[in-house]
């Protein structure tokens, strides 16, 4: 009964979504808006990454929004599985010499790689989310790797909230220096250059920061409670 | 004047900094939403008259406005503004002493990121950047109906959870197919657009955008999550998820579809489902014997007698429901911060053990009362003009459907009244229970000692009860603002214009 | 087969949306409709990608002064993708935060058995 209900209905958002993806030819130019960002886009923010270009930039307010939502899940995550304070750790196996010294060799140049992608973000494919991943596996490998080590939760929490913050000032910043939220007011510098593009590396690296820190605690959030 | 990106940035950066402050004093936590909350009013108070005539459109980043993200402070959106930041405020004194337990930091840092989610939702306009704070809303309120870590907060946050996220989803397919057929993601601009496609590639991404903001707005049969979720979360989280974030949420569905799809043939469809709603949610309030289960689904039907209102689509109509819902904010906000005192004293949810609470806490009772009276609609209450004008919108259409579908409504009220008095009787006409240690919920033990509500729960009350009572009285207070962000939101022209033609 | 070719990305984008609303719809276990619920926004994200997508585009970076502009995709949906992405994931972390609680409270995780709170 109920799987033919939901047959019915998928069947129904099937032939609705159809009958609409119809009209969207696929592989041919739709928006003006996308051209206008690849033309005008190295002359108006200065990062070669027309990408990171709008996510930073055209469209920093959304990044903004998707920065505090996964706050907000670190947040809830902590508060729902406040790790019990009657120490009932789980026995696990200490690791072999091989595993434990691999991981430990690993882990800088996995911090390094990621690090090396936030901060290329405005002149490679990457930014600060992906970086920020990355060194959230690291700190992953560590854990399932090397199993006593646990980071911080203090710095955690405040690596990720200064994260945050600065971004909301930049953005003030820009409001009080250009009297727009978000403008980009530091000079563009020339194309393809580390230095260059305005504020974006800046926000890059915040955000950077503040994925990594907080992917590593909600994955020791979620290690440590079960 | 202030620019409006403030009654975003600052509780937002406020919010990020909670843990910066909590590590030079420890009690902190608690004091800044009040702080950013009164930020909030006071800025949006500030613009309302200014935008009374014109709104006011912000760029973020300063490029032109299809090829940005833009604010649109109007009537209807700083309106809102002031409403999310009194009833935050209000909500959030009151938890000064009703939030003990758990991780009280990360409380207040959710419950002002979910109130910069609802502020954000209305002012922008930017069909990405809605899904985005949509979506802020969204989790912070999974989070915090989870918040007390019990069997039962946690079984209906799972099912929240897995309800809200699949609206988003459809939501999410619904702007990708705008996209594709439009090219931008600007409302106006979509809004200018919108006749040059065929009506039938239109309509059915409306429809998907509609179901997934639909069921955060709970329109039946989208509100399964509802009567679980308002019940099992802490008392003001409650009032915040009833008096705010459902009101978000049907304001986006009407957003949507005055602005961007213009009136159309959805609308009756609406009207009707917002009847069943109505129907729906008084029978299923009429059997309850939990108090808190019977206040969430009197706001499932309360939210459908708003959607009846907006859907008649005249400037009548529409003010009638924008009235309605401020209505509705002020008093079941007050009807939870009132019921989740009564159940602490009580130690139990069920109607029966209030009984003779009327003399045990006198002040909140009244507060309670005043509350329920105003929600039913009775003359000196808020409540009272509010329902008048939506059924003389109903009658003005001349329409025989909409006639029988104000009488069913005013058959809904009916019912209401006979549930709200049932509970006052048992309040102040039952003998007093002898008050035996009873076992208690986990969070809400009984508390023989105290007398009343303390302080800080009292005076939010107080001020909502005036609020209720002055603006029944005197409803010109508020018609003016009321009228004029209807029209703001059922003229399509008007709003296409002052975005494209802005010149920042 | 070429038209096949040119539609293949919105049919499995599609295919994953329909798979991912069935799990959620018809199964039980609350692990399988989280992963359920991971299949929908996966599709959804493929979707987005596919209608930015240009015949013979490349990724639009510049990369070095010279590079010609014509056939570069469209940024917009791949930023807009980079937003759902991170907030897929922060729903289902927080889904499965709650399933580790509701099992320690219930001992299963049987959709059909945690029924407590009943009309």
């Amino acid at each position: 009964m109920r799987r033919t209900v939901a047959i019915l209905l998928l069947i129904i958002v099937a032939v609705g979504i159809s009958l609409s993806l119809a009209k969207i030819p696929f592989g041919t130019p739709k928006t003006k808006v996308g051209r206008h960002y690849i033309d005008e886009g190295i002359k108006e923010t200065g990062a070669v990454n027309i990408v990171t270009s709008v996510v930073v930039n055209y469209r920093g307010f959304d990044t903004l929004g998707e920065v505090t939502v996964l706050f907000i899940a670190a947040m809830g995550l902590g508060a729902v599985l406040r790790a019990h304070a009657e120490g009932e750790t789980r026995k696990t196996q200490p690791a072999s010499l091989v595993l434990y010294t691999g991981c430990r060799l690993l882990f800088p140049l996995i911090l390094v790689f990621g690090t090396y992608i936030f901060i290329h973000g405005h002149l490679t494919p990457g930014g600060g989310f992906q970086g920020g991943a990355i060194i959230a596996s690291g700190f992953l490998l560590i854990y399932l790797g090397c199993r006593e080590r646990r980071i911080n939760q203090a710095a955690s929490n405040l690596v990720e909230s200064l994260g945050g913050l600065v971004f909301v000032i930049i953005g003030l910043l820009g409001l009080v220096s250009g009297s727009y939220f978000l403008s980009n007011f530091l000079p563009k510098g020339t194309a393809n250059m580390l230095l260059s593009a305005g504020v974006i590396p800046i926000i890059y690296i915040a955000i950077g920061f503040k994925v990594g820190s907080e992917l590593a605690g909600i994955i020791d959030n979620l290690i440590e409670e079960s | 004047m202030v620019n409006p990106v403030l009654l975003i940035a600052i509780p937002l950066g406020l919010a990020f900094a909670i843990p910066l402050f909590a590590l030079f004093w420890k009690g902190a936590a608690k004091y800044i939403p009040p702080v950013a909350l009164v930020f909030n009013l006071v800025v949006s108070l500030s613009l309302l008259a200014k935008v009374l005539e014109n709104p006011v459109i912000i760029s973020i980043g300063g490029w032109q406005p299809p090829f940005c993200i833009n604010l649109v402070a109007g009537t209807v959106g700083v309106l809102f503004s002031a409403i999310i930041a009194l009833v935050g405020l209000l909500v959030s004194v009151y938890a000064l002493d009703y939030i003990k337990e758990g991780a009280t930091e990360k409380y207040h840092m959710l419950y002002l990121l979910l109130l910069t989610g609802a502020t954000g939702v209305v002012l922008t306009g930017d069909i990405f950047n809605l899904f985005v704070f949509f979506e802020i809303l969204c989790i912070s309120s999974y989070a915090l109906v989870a918040y007390l870590r019990d069997k039962a907060g946690i079984e209906s946050a799972v099912k929240y959870l897995i309800q809200g996220a699949v609206g988003s989803s459809l939501l999410l397919i619904g702007i990708g197919l705008l996209y594709g057929l439009f090219g931008a993601l600007n409302m106006a601009d979509i809004a200018q657009n919108i006749k040059s496609v065929s009506p039938i590639s239109v309509f059915v991404p409306m429809v998907l955008i509609v179901t997934g903001l639909g069921v955060e707005a709970a329109i039946f049969p989208l509100n399964a999550w509802l009567p679980d979720a308002h019940s099992s979360a802490p008392s003001s989280i409650s009032a915040i998820l009833s008096g705010i974030a459902i009101e978000v949420g049907l304001y986006a569905v009407a957003r949507v579809i005055f602005t961007i799809f213009g009136t159309s043939s959805i609308l009756l469809f609406l009207a009707l489902l917002g009847i069943l709603t109505l129907l729906i949610g008084e029978m299923c309030a009429f059997s309850q014997n939990n108090i808190k289960r019977m206040l969430a689904y009197s706001s499932v039907g309360q939210i459908g007698l708003i959607l009846f209102a907006l859907a008649i689509a005249t400037s009548y109509g529409v003010t009638g429901g924008l009235f309605q819902l401020v209505s509705h904010t002020l008093s079941k906000a007050l009807l939870f911060l009132a019921a989740g005192y009564m159940i602490y004293r009580a130690g139990s949810m069920e109607i029966s053990a209030l009984e003779g609470m009327g003399k045990k806490m006198p002040l909140t009772c009244l507060a309670f009362t005043i509350g329920a009276f105003s929600l039913v609609g009775l003359p000196p209450f808020m409540g009272f003009p509010s329902k008048f004008l939506i059924v003389r919108a109903a009658l003005a259409t001349k329409e025989t459907l909409f006639v029988v579908l104000i009488s069913l409504a005013l058959l809904g009220t009916v019912i209401e009244g006979a549930y709200f008095f049932r509970v006052v009787q048992v309040l102040y006409f039952q003998p007093v229970r002898y008050e035996k240690s009873s076992k208690g919920i986990k969070g809400e033990k009984p508390n023989p000692g105290s007398k009343d509500a303390p302080i800080t729960a009292l005076i939010p009350m107080f001020i909502f009860v005036v609020l209720i009572i002055v603006v029944g009285i005197y409803p010109k207070l508020v018609t003016d603002v009321l009228n004029s962000a209807a029209s703001e939101l059922l003229s399509r022209t008007e709003y296409i214009k002052a975005v494209l033609d802005s010149i920042l | 087969m070429s038209f096949l070719g040119n539609y293949i990305y919105y049919i499995g984008a599609f295919g994953l949306i329909l798979i991912g609303l069935y799990i959620i719809l018809v199964k039980h276990n609350l692990i399988k409709v989280i992963i359920g619920l991971g299949i929908l926004d996966t599709g959804v994200n493929l979707f987005l990608i596919s209608v930015g997508y240009i015949t013979k585009g490349t990724a639009p970076i510049f990369s070095s002064p010279g590079i010609d502009s014509e056939y570069m995709v469209d940024p917009v949906p791949q930023a807009l993708v980079l937003t759902a992405i991170v907030i897929s994931v922060a729903v289902l972390a927080l889904a499965l935060s709650l399933a580790i609680r509701l099992y320690q409270h219930y001992g299963t995780l049987n959709l059909r058995k945690i029924r407590e709170q009943r009309w």
